[in-house]
């Protein structure tokens, strides 16, 4: 339990963080920086038992219809890494209480935290899906927190989050093929597959895939630019994310799957090849920048080489050097970013062109930067001597030939040269040269203690590196599931080793020697590209293709768009009837004389609907096609359905007629060319609907589930009308999912309508022409719909709601109840004197949220019976009868509610006139030009009609 | 075969409207579609037996399919949901619709 405790208590201080930050602002760091020392702290008392060779186990079902759980396993290797996160994180997070200005860091913070939190789960990932979350979890955190720092870090963001997105990729797909060969998700169990040992082709991939994951986020060559570019972000960021932690993920993932791959030669080779080659540019790279946080990232990328290289040599001793190399490394490289951060904040620049002999100044900074610059460089007795030692032993021993060895060790040996060169680089840059009369201005102890107690773990754990050689040892067997005895220590005699770190150091001494010279070098040759370029021009190439490919299938004329699919349709029906397919019969009574007539109806309808030239004539039509419809519903046995058709075909036309008096009263004039390749496409698409409703509709016979519908629904839920039973009891989360659409198109149309707003309605002169006369004013003349209204509009009402309750048994429900209530507040719309007083102003919005909130909370009244949904049952007494009572009703008052919402929303905001005024309309009456003129010249007449 | 006729009726026709100019002749068009896939819905349930199928009325032998009915039901109310949008859609902004054809 303490793996995913661990996990949540992260999540849990992320998402409190905002309380934090309002009460204590940027000092939230302090309490942040205790809960990780606690968390710290409670995986260092796991250490017993993980250096006794014993894991913590955590395991739950996630996806178990694919394997995939929530495995955790905390063994020697995850343990170290989850020190390195917890410690680090802790000295960082009170660091930053100090480092930023006084005031609100609250998306610092929470990213920090939950960063943290998703490192660890990397670590702790026992399932290579689980990994790939967490591992895709750090990179957003990492995106947002480069683009915190303002907008001149929204492009480094963008280009890091890319990149490392892509390497994410490159391990999904991985994952991916382990899954599927493997037949499992478990980190462990595939490790020990064999697999590994029997398809050498199928091993190189995954090792290839998993080397551009790690390449990318571990920065290594060609990737490694990215590092340089997040600098961007603020430092506590770049000594956490770009140093100990997100960086190290990369060097994590090449540990845990070194069992499998350790000796594949394809594995060891791009390790060993660019990890050396990374090596060496980062550092040539390092000694060329003036800027101290560039340079430290450069040094980063150089350090990760070393790491990456020493991990490809795949032996039980190379893993172990790259074990004690990365705590080294997170140590001093966090301590050299935050007292980067220290100067940079009390001198305002971190150029090393403008720094002048802070040591009179900053003794105390100058000091632990000295410190943690040794360790770097590998000066005795610091923990970085030891880890570079050990690297340089297990290069020794890189696979291949005699001379790979000498060679990988040789190469080594001058890219660590270069490190000792830019370590005094650092050093001298900050605080040699003259020193200054200013007074001493050195942090105060809080500021400065997070980085003096990195700087000081590294020579603490140097003189006592034989402590250490436990937990490198369990981590090497982890990592090669071999044992291993090494042996930690300051001094093993006169080793090959030593006479390479004396190189090394001798190398670096003479190039910072000659500093001005190999600066001038160095400068002379600027590499022929810059990382960043390449990036921008394939991002700009990629951006521009799509463009291209778009154009190709661009238009602006949506016909085009909806042409497409039709014709598909058309092609499809053509090869279906080439195949000439036998048809079973169709039943004899599959047709009814009746029925003709209503081909009839549609056949004139829909003629009429295509050829009118006049909007309103031609929405009139397609009502009547609409009604056409109902009546079939009508002679096909469900009333439910025509009755809803009947009431959605009229509110369609009151709505419809609302939007329609804002526009031209005619349509668009077509050409005949184009009016002619539509009806051609419309002849073939509905030539083929009908041939294919036609042979493949109705010829069998009725369908198993709708028979167990039929035989069951009254058995199961009590109710007779069947069609309701599906609604709202078989089929409810069906039901609820349609509700929340209509819930979304009510809740969009507002939303449009808020945004960009109605076009502006214009009254017709043929009205404008009453004005004045008996026909015009709107209250006389609504009389008559007004005195039957008052009537008709309680019946409707109560009828509306008898219709809600029967629905279960007969013709009725939420869907037809709301809309005959609908009809009457569409009813008492349109008998309103003017749209100002039209009558319901409730808060439709709310009304569709209520629906689908009570919809929502029925289904979850339905787990009290076993699942979401599930109708429960209750007979109530009542005078004159029992009445079964089911919480399907319950349902059917959601849907009524929202239905009834999403009409009122339709009729209040396309029903409103406030901004109806009279206006040319050319279209209506040919005027004269002159008169046209003149109306549109005195466009501030007075609103004198109208139906206002 | 009479549903068939209907259905293909509606389709020429909705495909028609839809391929005009301007978003009102295409949300009319959209609206005989929507009949037209709800008929076919519906012939998908056979139109041999067309008793409305409420139990205490008639037998289930004879009943009609209750499965497209229901189906059809709650789509003729997300296409006025729709229908509503889209001729929102045509109300707002410029463009063909809203401006005269002269």
């Amino acid at each position: 339990m303490v793996l995913p405790l661990v996990i949540a208590v992260l999540a849990v201080a992320a998402s409190s963080t905002p309380l934090l930050d309002r009460v204590l602002g940027r000092a939230a760091g302090w309490p942040l920086a205790a809960v990780f020392a606690v968390l710290f702290g409670v995986v260092a008392a796991q250490a017993p038992l993980v250096l006794a060779g014993g894991v913590v186990e955590f395991s739950r079902p996630w996806m178990p219809a694919i394997g995939v759980g929530f495995h955790l396993v905390l063994d020697a290797t995850a343990w170290l890494f989850c020190m390195l996160v917890l410690g680090v994180g802790a000295l960082v997070m009170a660091y930053s209480a100090r480092y930023f200005p006084s005031g609100s860091r609250t998306g610092f913070y929470l990213l920090m935290t939950a960063f943290a939190a998703a490192m660890l789960g990397l670590v702790l990932a026992d399932d290579v899906v689980l990994l790939f979350v967490f591992w895709e979890l750090t990179t957003i955190c990492s995106f947002y927190l480069i683009g915190l720092s303002g907008p001149a870090a929204h492009r480094p963001a963008v280009r890091t989050f890319l990149l490392t997105a892509l390497g994410g990729l490159a391990l999904l797909t991985a994952a991916v093929l382990l899954m599927v060969r493997t037949g499992t998700s478990r980190v462990s169990t595939i490790l020990t597959d064999t697999t590994w040992t029997t398809d050498p082709v199928f091993t190189s991939v995954v090792a290839l895939l998993l080397v551009v994951a790690v390449f990318t986020k571990s920065a290594q060559f060609p990737f490694h630019y990215w590092l340089p570019d997040a600098m961007a972000a603020s430092t506590p960021v770049s000594a956490y994310l770009h140093a100990a932690a997100m960086v190290k993920a990369g060097i994590y993932v090449l540990m845990r799957f070194s069992p499998a791959f350790g000796s594949v030669p394809v594995w060891n080779a791009m390790l060993i090849g660019f990890g050396l080659l990374t090596a060496v540019i980062g550092a040539l790279f390092a000694l060329r920048r003036h800027d101290l946080k560039e340079l430290l990232a450069y040094s980063t990328v150089s350090q990760l080489g070393f790491l990456v290289a020493v991990i490809g040599v795949g032996t039980p001793a190379a893993l172990a050097a790259a074990a004690v190399h990365t705590l080294a490394h997170a140590l001093f490289k966090a301590a050299l970013f935050m007292l980067v951060g220290v100067i940079d904040t009390h001198n305002g620049t971190r150029d090393i062109r403008e720094l002048r002999g802070l040591r009179g100044r900053m003794p105390v900074t100058a000091a632990l930067t000295v410190l943690a610059a040794a360790s770097m460089a590998g000066i005795p007795p610091l923990l970085g001597f030891v880890s570079k030692e050990s690297v340089f032993a297990a290069l020794l021993d890189a696979p291949g030939a005699a001379w790979t060895g000498v060679a990988a060790a040789a190469v080594a040996v001058a890219a660590a040269g270069l490190t000792v060169a830019y370590a005094v680089r650092i050093v001298l840059g900050a605080f040699g040269g003259p020193t200054g009369q200013g007074p001493r201005e050195e942090p105060s102890a809080a500021f400065l203690s997070a980085p003096a107690l990195a700087a000081l773990g590294g020579l603490g754990l140097g003189l006592a590196a034989p402590l250490l050689s436990p937990v490198v040892d369990r981590v090497a067997e982890d990592s090669t599931h071999r044992r291993v005895a090494s042996d930690l220590a300051l001094w093993h005699g006169f080793t090959p080793e030593l006479l390479m770190s004396a190189l090394a150091v001798s190398i670096g001494a003479f190039l910072a020697w000659r500093g001005a010279h190999v600066h001038r070098l160095l400068s002379r040759r600027p590499l022929p590209v810059a990382g960043i370029t390449v990036f921008e021009a394939l991002h700009r190439g990629v951006i521009a293709s799509g463009v291209r490919v778009g154009a190709i299938t661009r238009t602006d004329s949506p016909g085009a768009h909806l042409a497409v699919p039709l014709v598909v349709v058309g092609v499809l029906a053509a090869a279906v009837l080439s195949s000439a397919p036998v048809l079973p019969p169709l039943p004899s009574a599959a047709t009814r004389p009746l029925d003709w007539l209503l081909v009839a109806l549609t056949v004139v309808s829909v003629a009429g609907a295509v050829t009118r030239a006049s909007r309103l004539a031609a929405l009139v039509l397609v009502g009547a096609a609409g009604f056409t419809v109902a009546l079939w519903f009508f002679f096909l046995g469900a009333f439910d359905v025509a009755l809803t058709q009947l009431l959605v075909e009229v509110l369609t036309v009151v709505v419809a007629v609302l939007v329609l008096r804002r526009l031209p009263r005619r349509f668009h004039p077509v050409s005949r060319g184009r009016k002619g390749i539509a009806a051609l496409i419309a002849l073939v698409a509905g030539v083929s609907a009908a041939l294919a409703a036609y042979a493949l509709t109705g010829r069998r016979d009725i369908s198993t589930a709708a028979q167990y519908f039929l035989d069951e629904a009254e058995n199961e839920t009590g109710g007779t009308n069947v069609v309701n039973t599906i609604l709202v009891d078989f089929r409810a989360l069906d039901t609820l999912g349609e509700l929340t659409v209509l819930g979304v198109a009510g809740l969009v149309i507002i939303s449009v309508l808020n945004s960009s707003g109605l076009t502006p309605g214009r009254l017709p002169s043929t009205v404008r022409s009453f004005t004045g006369t008996a026909v015009h004013p709107a209250g006389d003349n609504s009389l008559l719909v007004r005195t039957v209204g008052r009537l008709l509009i309680p019946l409707l009402v109560i009828w509306s709601v008898y219709l809600l309750l029967r629905g279960h048994n007969e013709p009725g429900g939420g869907f037809i109840s709301a809309l005959v209530g609908g009809s009457g507040f569409a009813l008492a719309y349109l008998m309103a004197p003017d749209a100002a007083r039209a009558p319901v102003r409730w808060p439709y919005p709310l009304l569709i949220a209520v629906g689908i909130l009570i919809a929502v909370a029925t289904g979850f009244a339905g787990y009290a019976d076993g699942s979401f949904l599930r109708p429960l049952h209750a007979d109530i007494w009542l005078p004159g009868g029992g009445f079964h009572f089911t919480t399907a009703l319950v349902f059917d008052v959601g849907v009524y509610l929202a239905v009834v919402g999403v009409l009122l929303t339709a009729l209040n905001r396309l029903g409103t006139e406030d901004d109806i005024v009279p206006g040319p309309q050319a279209d209506l009456l040919p005027s004269a030009p002159s008169q046209a003129a003149s109306e549109t010249a005195a466009p501030t007449d007075p609103v004198t009609g109208g139906t206002r | 075969m009479t549903l068939a006729i209907c259905i293909g009726v509606l389709v020429a026709g909705g495909v028609y409207l839809m391929l005009q100019r301007g978003m009102v002749r295409i949300v009319l068009g959209f609206v005989l579609l929507g009949h037209a896939v709800n008929l076919l819905l519906m012939a998908a349930g056979g139109t041999a037996r067309r008793d409305q199928p409420l139990m205490d009325l008639v037998s289930p032998r004879t009943a009609a399919d209750p499965l497209p009915q229901a189906f059809v039901l709650t789509a003729i109310v997300i296409a006025f949901a729709i229908t509503v949008y889209m001729l929102t859609l045509a109300a707002t902004g410029g463009g063909d619709d809203t401006e005269d054809a002269s």
